[in-house]
């Protein structure tokens, strides 16, 4: 076995070492890292859910436009011809008064509603389908603007003031979780650094032994950094077994609470490449945390 | 060490414009009153102080000018044994003595070969398993003269080695170092036991307030002197 790799064995064999003998200091690093990417990680499924809705939404977005009962049928196709040309349309689907009924009746579950009324009262309508980079706020007002006053068309309408209502409320929970695990990541780097602070303290006669003996910084330091990192990894861990019992436990009671909130019943869980960032950002923040120590900490 | 000072306030001096010459493989008694500068101009040697004035050569190196890195590169060639020990209690008289092995990065079997043959020479191997605490002044110095050994350092510093030693431990203890001179270890070892002085007949530097007040050549040729 050469020097190097002897090194490296030596130096993690004195940070598990170091973790044993301040057992309960490097608990609390790895439980307050837990905790922290716990609040952290269920926080970004639960915007990552609500932004894969706003995403659904928009695949789904489309415009209606009622047409005028005056307007004969061959010059309602006409229209539908004028629209599909307009700025931003895939396709325009012609919805006669007649199909419009049996919709309605199809919704309705039946045509009691309907049954004292002599004629039809439905008008027919375009069904404006959107190319997908027209489905912004911009694109539907750049097709609005084209649609207005063009003869035939009674009102045009859409969800778009809902979908921007829900989009403002994605961002705002996005910010909402950035802000929380900056904040909560800050306060986890500060008691891993503090952790980390300690195990110096406590092992500063070691410290001293080692600089008479020639160890150099290097040798010093990586077991601490590798401490930190352990520590991070431990807490990354825990986090995400936590995040995904509840995922898997608390989310079938929560079910139909969570529908009216995120609109949608089926959420995802992390994948794996998430799961591994979460994980290893907790690695990232136990090495952070004994560098911000180190730096200020005398250690050889 | 040419015109050395070391001071820790401004006008008061620890080692005051000290001049030494020390061979390789020498052996040297370094004595004087309490806080007459012994700690002082041992610290200067293993650079864990900087003189304030002056050079000091160890080893072809000029300590006085040493940067931090270079630092460790120096203390695997320098044992350092002191009063109080410096043992990890909670690490095995085998993992102390390797420290010194581990800081380079010997590998496991060879490292733990050279810590037995070494605890040998100083009649622990047996009590390798053993924690520092379990055992006794003598021997607890012991294991702090094994670990500055075991990386065959050319210099050996000892700062009252015996101090905390009864009469009979401390020649088991000076017999030891005075071994490891034999082998062409040059040996510095503050004390202020003069039968100790008396005992082994060495060169003697007398300091006293800082400054050489005596240097008495060895009554004895030092076994591996260079000149």
């Amino acid at each position: 076995m050469n020097r190097g790799l002897m090194l490296i064995l030596i130096a993690f064999a004195n940070s598990l070492r170091g973790i044993r003998n301040a057992a309960t200091t490097s608990s609390m690093a790895i439980l307050t890292i837990a905790i922290v990417l716990v609040l952290a990680g269920a926080a970004s499924l639960l915007v990552e859910n609500m932004a894969g809705v706003l995403e659904e939404f928009g695949a789904e977005l489309r415009l209606t436009a009622y047409l005028d009962d005056t307007v004969p049928p061959e010059d309602q196709r006409h229209l539908a011809q004028t629209v599909a040309a307009a700025p931003g349309v895939d396709r325009v689907v012609f919805i006669s008064k007649e199909e419009a009924l049996r919709r309605f009746e199809r919704i309705a579950g039946g045509d009691e509603l309907l049954a004292g009324l002599d004629e039809n009262p439905l008008p027919a309508s375009l069904e404006i389908h959107l190319r997908p980079e027209a489905r912004t706020a911009e694109g539907i007002a750049i097709l609005d603007a084209s649609l207005d006053g063009l003869p035939g068309i009674d009102e045009l309408a859409h969800g778009q003031e809902w979908i921007e209502g829900y989009a403002r409320a994605v961002a705002l929970a996005r910010t909402a979780a950035g802000t929380i695990t900056i904040v909560l990541g800050l306060a986890a780097l500060l008691i891993v650094a503090n952790t980390i602070r300690l195990a110096l303290y406590a092992r500063r006669d070691e410290l001293e032994i080692l600089a008479l003996v020639g160890a150099s910084r290097t040798f010093v330091r990586v077991p601490f950094m590798l401490e930190g990192t352990i520590q991070g990894l431990l807490g990354g861990l825990i986090a995400l077994l936590v995040v995904f019992g509840a995922f898997e436990l608390v989310l079938p009671q929560v079910r139909t609470a969570l529908e009216l909130v995120v609109g949608r019943a089926d959420l995802r869980f992390f994948s794996t490449a998430e799961s591994i960032r979460l994980v290893l950002s907790g690695a990232g923040l136990g090495l952070l945390g004994s560098i911000t120590a180190l730096v200020g900490g005398r250690t050889a | 060490m040419y015109h050395v000072s070391k001071s820790y306030m401004a006008g008061q001096y620890a080692l005051h414009d000290v001049s030494l010459d020390v061979s390789r493989g020498e052996f040297l008694f370094l004595t004087g009153a309490s806080g007459a500068g012994k700690t002082t101009l041992l610290e200067l040697i293993f650079a864990a102080e900087v003189p304030s004035e002056g050079q000091i050569l160890v080893l072809g190196r000029n300590v006085a000018r040493l940067g931090a890195g270079a630092i460790p590169a120096l203390r695997r060639r320098v044992g350092v044994v002191f009063q109080d020990f410096k043992l990890l209690q909670e690490r095995t008289v085998e993992e102390n003595v390797r420290l010194a092995l581990d800081v380079v990065g010997t590998p496991r079997r060879e490292a733990r070969s050279r810590v037995f043959a070494m605890l040998k020479s100083v009649g622990l191997q047996h009590r390798r398993f053993h924690h520092p605490l379990s055992l006794s002044g003598g021997e607890q110095q012991r294991v702090a003269l094994a670990r500055a050994l075991v990386n065959e350092p050319e210099i050996l510093l000892a700062d009252e080695p015996t101090g905390n030693l009864d009469p009979e431990l401390t020649i088991e203890i000076m017999d030891l170092i005075v071994k490891a001179s034999t082998r062409g270890t040059t040996v510095m070892v503050a004390t202020h036991d003069h039968s100790l002085i008396e005992r082994y007949g060495k060169r003697v530097l007398r300091l006293d307030a800082g400054r050489i007040a005596e240097d008495v050549p060895s009554a004895v040729p030092s076994t591996g002197a260079v000149s």
